[in-house]
């Protein structure tokens, strides 16, 4: 049985349905990438996972929990975080405040996972005081995800992590993402990088009007003419 | 035809729940139709009542003016000069957050009431002034009070018919489209604010209108009369208590709370000797606070919802 | 000298308008509405002092912290039984309540304790002559007391989990949800905190004047414009906006009657609004 499983959700933000029936699953350990052209649902897929968009039908079950519809702090709990594309920082907190706000709901010690981040993000150990809001863009999404990371999630959710960076950031970015699987953590990631989230992801979805529209191994999707010709760009 | 007893009451009661309705009316404007929160509700009401209490009187020493105008002109000036003071709040405030303009009115009710008591040349301060007289006085018969509660009807229907048929009109309809929508209508520009000036300047001017039936209404103003409680407050009860953004909700709404507004006075008179008479004010006013947060609680809409609306955000 | 002694008194003044303010505007930044009980509150807490000091005759070290300490929980069981419940509903709506929130906590005080003026001690407090200056004690307790209460709710802020949580929720609310921090949690201290600091302005306010069921409504103008001074959602800024305010209010005196000091500080607050609505501080890191 998969770690994260949601099946035929179908729902939206109280008005018009946005999904009509998206299904995704992601194995412990697995980099599962979502990609397809603007307004197929892809974040609204992301949100519902995690509770931010009502599910009227379907079902999300993480880790032997049925968690459609449940409050994030519950979510998080069960190791399920979310980072989402925009505003994911506490801009007025400085960068080590906003790792420990990413631990709020743990009493127990931080340190090791402090530790770890900084070890992912080497970026943000020299920057432990520097506010949040005066970072470059992706030394905001080093914290986005660093923050994250502090509840020891099993499964990560990234909402498009590289918008608007540089071709290096998003090397970098990448490159950390990869690392943070190899911790054993699992990933599912929009993507407007296709090619280049396809190239290193386990596997992908490609959605389209609110649906599934093709699912397969990361290099499976690549090599696909349908695929490269409408989402790939050729 | 000398009125007493029971049918004076009711004639007194009657006039007294008109003018509040004149003013609800004007709130329900700005608050009903276009989402303005005015907490400052006392400031135009007093301006009205000043307004028209120095227009009407005959000269004296005591203040400025009386300049002896007739009925009619004072109210028409009443309304002018209500709505320019909130043409000058509402250039300040309208474009800027809901809150923003709730504390500036709460601001210039306080600022305004200071200015009534101490400016005696203009007001006579604290001892207020006298003498205002209601039209058609001396009409005989003790009939005055019968008139003036005419008067008080028809400057009701006046005002709910205009306003029924502004609703109705486009103008209404922006109106209601950028109280849905505060943040879209605040992204879009000038024209947008052009509307909700308008809006808080009309009802703002009605809220004159009812400070200018008030003062002929008892003949005599003074600074104290114009209380939070009794200016603003009440006001607002009723408007949310009948039904905000619904007209006949509004009217309904100042019949109901005043009856019940009595109804404690008379009911804690029963209770609570007449030494303890302050206390008995705060606990009226304990009541109808709470009564105030029941409502909001339970029966957000009031007695008589609005018919139309667009979808609420969550 | 008389400038230097006006401004003594406008430090005064100012202090216990800014204290005021940062618990305004501390509670906006992480609630998102203006609560116009706040004035109120500070009126609650100046009464809870009185019973302590003046009716049961405890010391001031002692009926200073339960006055806080009895606001805080006025301030939380409001937010049970009324604010929590309407939170849903839209900001507006909560404006409203607090507005009748307002009343109901000046009727209860004016049921109490009855409407007219009261003092803490009867009697004359000689002021010490320092310098042709005339400084009272209490002007010394008010401003000190005002000092520590903004050195402890920094540390409180920058120190411990729960007001780093409420830098977070004020900084962006959505992310805090996201991010699994217990928001009514934190809105529940933000009430206890906002409370306290609200009755020890109280406190203040009624050493500094005298006790009357409408001081703190009367104040609440001051409180608003000193926190959209230092733009409302930012504590720090208050602190500044308090002062000047204080002092503008005291020195209006030389050309305006007293009754205007409300019209000061509108004054103040409308021309922060039409040339800096966001705040003369808004930028500034908090």
């Amino acid at each position: 049985m998969p770690l994260l499983e949601a099946t035929a959700l179908v729902g939206g933000y109280g008005g018009a349905d946005i999904l009509h029936g998206v299904s995704l699953t992601v194995d412990a350990g697995e980099i599962v990438v979502i990609i397809g052209p603007n307004g197929a649902g892809k974040s609204t897929a992301l949100k519902a996972v995690f509770g931010l968009v009502r599910v009227r039908q379907g079902h999300v079950r993480f880790d032997g929990n049925e968690i459609a519809n449940q409050r994030p702090d519950r979510i998080v709990r069960l190791g399920l975080c979310y980072v989402p594309q925009e505003k994911n920082v506490f801009a007025g907190l400085s960068v080590h405040e906003n790792l420990e706000m990413g631990a709020f709901i743990r009493t127990d010690d931080i340190g090791s996972e402090l530790a770890r981040v900084y070890e992912i993000f080497p970026a943000l150990n020299e920057r432990r005081g520097t506010r949040a809001g005066d970072l470059s863009g992706g030394q905001r999404q080093m914290v986005a995800i660093g923050r994250a990371l502090m509840l020891k999630p099993k499964v990560l959710l990234l909402d498009e992590p590289t918008a608007g960076l540089s071709p290096r950031m998003i090397e970098l970015i990448f490159d950390r993402i990869k690392e943070i699987n190899r911790l054993g953590i699992g990933v599912l990631m929009v993507e407007q990088n296709a090619k280049f989230a396809l190239s290193f992801a386990h596997r992908g979805y490609v959605l389209a009007m609110g649906q599934n529209r093709f699912e397969d191994t990361g290099p499976n999707l690549l090599a696909n003419r349908e695929v490269a010709e409408m989402f790939l760009g050729g | 035809m000398e009125l007493s007893g029971f049918p004076a009451y009711a004639v007194f009661f009657l006039t007294f729940v008109g003018i509040y309705g004149v003013l609800i009316l004007g709130l329900n404007l700005q608050w009903g139709q276009t989402g303005q929160v005015n907490f400052g509700v006392a400031a135009f009401f007093m301006v009205g009542a000043y307004t028209m209490a120095i227009m009407t009187t005959a000269p004296t020493e005591d203040h400025l003016g009386g300049f002896g105008l007739p009925f009619v002109v004072g109210l028409i000036i009443a309304m002018v000069m209500s709505g320019a003071l909130a043409f000058l709040i509402g250039l300040i405030t309208l474009r800027l957050r809901a809150d923003y303009l709730a504390i500036a009115t709460i601001g210039i009710a306080e600022i305004v009431r200071q200015f009534l008591k101490n400016e005696d040349w203009l007001t006579n301060g604290v001892r207020g002034i006298t003498a205002i007289t209601k039209p058609f006085e001396g009409a005989g018969a003790g009939a005055e009070p019968l008139i003036y509660l005419c008067i008080v009807i028809a400057a009701v229907a006046l005002v709910f018919f205009a306003l029924e048929r502004l609703r109705r009109a486009p103008f209404g309809r922006v109106l209601r489209a950028l109280r849905e929508n505060e943040d879209t209508a605040r992204a879009s520009g000038k024209s947008i604010v052009n509307f909700q000036l308008q809006s808080f300047v009309l009802g703002s001017a009605i809220m004159g209108l009812a400070g200018g039936l008030y003062a002929p209404f008892f003949s005599f103003i003074s600074p104290e009369a114009f209380t939070n409680l009794f200016a603003t407050f009440l006001p607002w009860v009723m408007l949310i208590a009948g039904g905000s953004g619904n007209n006949y909700g509004a009217l309904l709404g100042a019949v109901v709370i005043w009856l019940v507004w009595s109804l404690t006075e008379w009911l804690i008179n029963q209770v609570i000797p007449a030494s303890m008479v302050t206390q008995a004010g705060a606990l009226r006013l304990l009541l109808i606070g709470v009564l105030l947060q029941v409502i909001l609680l339970f029966r957000p809409q009031g007695l008589i919802p609005e018919r139309f609306r667009f979808k609420r955000p969550h | 000298m008389e400038y230097v002694q006006t401004l003594i008194y406008g430090i005064v003044l100012g202090s216990i308008i800014a204290v005021a303010g940062m618990a305004l505007s501390l509670s906006y930044g992480i609630l998102r509405f203006a609560n116009f009980a706040h004035g109120d509150l500070l009126t609650a807490g100046a009464y809870f002092g009185f019973v302590f000091f003046t009716l049961l005759g405890w010391p001031m070290y002692v009926a200073f912290p339960l006055a806080m300490a009895v606001t805080a929980c006025l301030t939380l069981g409001i937010d049970r039984v009324l604010f929590q419940r309407l939170r849903q509903s839209t900001p507006v709506i909560l404006l409203i309540s607090s507005f009748g929130v307002a009343l109901i906590v000046r009727a209860g005080v004016q049921l109490a304790f009855g409407p007219d003026t009261q003092v803490y001690a009867r009697g004359i407090e000689f002021p010490m002559q320092v310098g042709g200056l005339r400084i009272k004690p209490t002007h010394l307790y008010i401003v000190g007391g005002a000092i520590a209460i903004v050195i402890g709710l920094h540390l409180f802020l920058r120190r411990t989990k729960v007001g780093k949580a409420m830098r977070a929720m004020s900084d962006n609310a959505d992310l805090a949800r996201i991010s699994g921090i217990d928001t009514e949690r934190v809105i529940a201290w933000t009430w206890l905190i906002g409370g306290a600091v609200a009755g020890a302005s109280g406190v203040f306010l009624a050493m500094d004047t005298q006790l009357h069921p409408v001081m703190g409504f009367r104040l609440l103008l001051a409180i608003f414009a000193a926190a959209i001074f230092g733009g409302i959602g930012k504590p720090y800024g208050a602190i500044l906006g308090g002062l000047i305010i204080g002092i503008a209010e005291e020195f209006s005196t030389f050309v305006i009657s007293p009754a205007y000091k409300p019209a000061v500080a509108f004054a103040i607050m409308v021309l922060v609004l039409i040339f800096r609505p966001q705040g003369l501080l808004s930028g500034v890191k908090t």
